[in-house]
């Protein structure tokens, strides 16, 4: 009975041992920091990494050419903002005014290159406008 | 009169839900056999109810009733019936009540399907009331679909380009069986623990609602992956997105649980695991609609912030801890009818089946809610890519394929280690074989090769032991193969169901492979009648030219394609202008074979001149993708459906065991337990 037990506990310590060594690898690889664009643009230390910003895009200089798989853009915070080069599929959503979330590093050109762009609409899939507080429907 | 009636409806199943709780607590509480008799008809009457709100819905949407802020969100006059049906369950409103109204039908299934002593029934109607009565509150409080519109507008905004698409049709309900579907294995558990059931006949009904909940949950995964693949910016088929994660989560507990439950029902183990799979499997359904509902987590697939977020996270706490308290209340129930005899045996790989599915489901937990953990002890947030999951879940489903190879030689309570090598020689030979085959062909690739070997052994050992089964049946009852390998099939659906779902999986394992590993892409700038190449595709833009659809118009590409082996065609991505949206969305084009597809999306043009820009992917093997899932919903449904010929045995009166699943008996104490031993010796032979 004790060796079944002794058997079942030395697997899954193997198996414990084998999966952290597993996903501390795929942190290393896949760690990325995400933080608002003034917090990145006030604090230098995470500029030499690859990280994930938060930000609207400007009206302003806006370059979306779809056929040559190219945006540039600058992206704004509350108060700060950057200039974003992004190579790739341009997604349907992406306009000016409109929440984005890149990936990428800073150049030495003091362009942010992104390589990864999402586009955060919930507006349009839950209806824009939609005030969420609204006087009580009465039929 | 629609709305009036939409509204009536559902403020009275928030009453009739609390009311069937009250019942059932008052027939245990009383012994009322009466009082349980209402109850039931209650949760009947709450079906009915939600039945008629949502037929409302549905009636508005059809007739785009703008007087509903609802419908004018998400509908507009050109809308294709098939759109405006699917706009029901557009938004958040809709969705909710979509939940509810399955959940509601698939109470009342559950509820008079039940057979139990009346305690229990009182009980698991009363964990079902629960559960239904929060559905319809939440909606009726904080996402009521008949909230009136301001101004009554002239046309609505209509459906997200996005989400017009086939998909929006069937993945959501597809989905949402499936979450509502587990619910009824946690309110049976309730029931049976609550009411101290001893046996284990009660378990018979968990897994056969857990097997069709999987089922809907895979499709609906599926059909979200396909629909993915096809919609440009949501990533491919499978991005790891949050959104994505929370419909995975389930379906790995509910799967550990499908295989630990058998241990269960076999040997008396496993108890513990079994009620926690249950009761978190539901838990994880909840939660995987409180992220895509609250908007905690960033996703490309956002629907919004709101306040139902708060009512997710009260309900979810609640059903954490009582689901924590009942287990720990009832820990002397759980406790194991014997010791395991040998690890190398039956629930020894179902254990660790269950275990490595467990590590996966926490594998994805923490990395889909990563930046939440992270932000309460950081700074700054942090989020994990794709590739944490790649390199933590790829591996361990590696290793889940590789038991699946075992599972057909593995015995319960016997050790069969040395069987089991000598019964795996000839599917290792062959899958040295498939793979020195696939070294040649120029594939170096681990990932492939791993993947290659597991797949072909694991093809092999399952066919291998259904051909032998059925030649050694057949020869017994002088029948001919194809007779006795049916009848092998329907004397245990469940275990060559399961295998089929097991190469079902394999295949999807090998599609997923191929496509994450050996894909192509390029971009190609192309003028009318010139050529590109890629991956054996020779790529030729014939025109671009505008088309008028009924709610859009488009600009296309007619592109013609050869491959190598002589296959043509032409195929049109386009760019969607939508007469409803500001932005234009993109349209592709796919064209498969068994092999490889190709994948063809219009970047974008030049407007004079007919430039225009075409990207395209060759993407090896994803149609095995969707095959694989054709064939494990093909084994799912096996497993479901009841025996088909009758027994043989001489034994009057005795329902085919598939059948029987539903509708188990009152327990008739231990006698109960042995007679049920034995019928099931007597299927297997």
């Amino acid at each position: 009975m004790n060796s079944i037990k002794l058997k079942l506990t030395v697997g899954a310590f193997v198996l414990l041992l084998a999966v952290s060594y597993l996903a501390i690898a795929g942190v290393k690889k896949g760690w990325v920091y995400f933080m608002p664009l003034d917090q990145y643009v006030a604090d230098p230390t995470y500029q030499s990494r690859r990280v994930r910003l938060n930000g609207n895009v400007g009206e302003d200089q806006l370059q979306i050419d779809r056929a040559g798989l190219l945006a540039v853009f600058n992206l704004k915070g509350q108060s700060q903002q950057i200039r974003v080069e992004y190579h790739g599929m341009i997604p349907d959503m992406f306009r000016a005014h409109h929440e984005v979330v890149v990936e990428g590093q800073l150049g030495t050109d003091n362009v942010f290159h992104a390589d990864m762009l999402m586009t955060k609409c919930a507006s349009k899939y839950q209806a824009e406008g939609h005030p969420k507080v609204q006087p009580e429907a009465k039929s | 009169m629609t709305i009036q009636i939409g509204n009536y409806s559902l403020c009275l199943a928030v009453l009739v839900g609390a009311m069937v709780l009250l019942l059932s607590l008052a027939s245990i509480q009383r012994q009322s056999p009466q009082f349980l008799s209402y109850a039931r008809r209650g949760m009947l009457l709450f079906a009915g109810l939600i039945t008629t709100a949502s037929a409302m819905l549905m009636i508005a949407t059809i007739n785009t009733d703008f007087r509903l802020d609802y419908v004018t969100h998400y509908t507009e006059r050109a809308l294709p019936l098939g759109y405006k049906l699917a706009a029901f369950w557009a938004g958040q409103e809709g969705s909710l009540l979509l939940w509810a109204w399955l959940l509601a039908v698939l109470s009342v299934i559950a509820v008079f399907l039940h057979r139990a002593e009346a305690k229990e029934k009182a009980f698991t109607l009363a964990a079902l009331a629960v559960v239904c009565s929060f559905f319809a509150a939440l909606i009726l409080f904080a996402a009521n679909p008949f909230k009136l519109a301001e101004v009554v507008a002239a046309d609505g905004h209509g459906l997200n380009p996005m989400l017009q698409d086939p998909g929006m049709i069937a993945h959501p309900p597809m989905l949402f069986l499936g979450y509502a579907g587990f619910t009824i294995p946690f309110a049976l558990m309730v029931g049976a623990l609550l009411s101290g059931r001893k046996d284990h006949d009660w378990l018979k009904a968990v897994r056969w609602w857990s097997v069709a909940s999987w089922l809907f949950l895979s499709v609906g995964i599926l059909l979200g992956a396909q629909w993915a693949y096809v919609e440009l910016g949501w990533g491919g088929y499978w991005a790891w997105d949050p959104v994505e994660n929370a419909s995975l989560l389930p379906w790995l507990t509910g799967t550990a649980l499908l295989h630990t439950v058998m241990v269960q029902q076999q040997r008396g183990m496993l108890k513990g695991l079994n009620a926690a799979l249950i009761a978190v499997t539901f838990i994880l359904c909840i939660f995987g609609t409180y992220l895509t509902r609250s908007g905690v987590v960033q996703s490309v697939h956002s629907f919004g912030e709101s306040l139902i977020g708060t009512f997710f996270l009260i309900f979810l706490a609640i059903t954490v801890l009582a689901s924590v308290g009942l287990i720990f209340a009832r820990r002397r129930d759980l406790q194991p009818e014997q010791k395991m005899e040998t690890v190398i045996g039956r629930e020894g790989a179902f254990l660790a089946t269950g275990w490595l599915l467990i590590v996966v489901t926490v594998i994805t937990l923490i990395g889909t809610i990563f930046p939440l953990i992270s932000g309460i002890f950081m700074q700054q947030g942090i989020s994990v890519s794709q590739s944490f999951y790649n390199t933590t879940v790829g591996p361990v489903s590696l290793l889940l394929a590789a038991l699946m190879a075992t599972g057909p030689l593995l015995r319960y309570g016997k050790n069969v280690t040395s069987s089991l090598v000598r019964n795996l020689t000839a599917p290792v030979i062959v899958a040295i074989a498939v793979t020195g085959w696939l070294w040649i062909r120029g594939i170096h690739n681990g990932w492939a090769l791993v993947a290659g070997f597991i797949a072909a052994a694991a093809v092999v050992v399952i066919t291998v032991d259904f051909v032998r089964s059925a030649w050694i049946r057949a020869a017994a009852h002088h029948e001919n193969l194809f007779v006795g390998a049916l009848r092998l099939v329907d004397g245990n659906h469940r275990r060559y169901g399961g295998q089929v779902t097991h190469v079902g999986v394999l295949m999807l394992i090998i599609g997923v492979v191929g496509s994450s590993q050996f894909s192509v892409k390029e971009n190609f700038e192309l003028k009318a009648g010139q050529s590109a190449v890629i991956g054996g595709y020779t790529l030729t833009l014939q025109k671009l030219e505008e088309v008028r659809r009924e709610n859009y118009s488009a600009v296309q590409a007619l592109v013609n394609f050869e491959s190598s082996d002589g296959i043509a065609g032409t195929l049109i991505p386009q760019r969607r202008f939508y007469d409803k949206s500001e932005e234009s969305s993109a349209s592709v084009a796919i064209t498969s074979t068994w092999r490889e597809d190709l994948y063809v999306t219009l970047a974008g043009w030049e407007q004079e001149g007919g430039r225009a820009t075409v990207q395209a992917i060759v993407n090896p093997l994803v149609s095995w993708i969707w095959i694989g899932g054709i064939v494990l919903t093909a084994g799912g449904m096996i497993c479901l459906i009841p025996r088909i010929e009758p027994h043989h045995q001489p034994q009057p009166a005795m329902a085919p065991v598939e059948a029987k699943v539903i509708e188990h008996k009152p327990i008739e104490t231990k006698s109960g337990k042995r007679h049920g031993k034995s019928r099931k010796q007597k299927v297997r032979q």
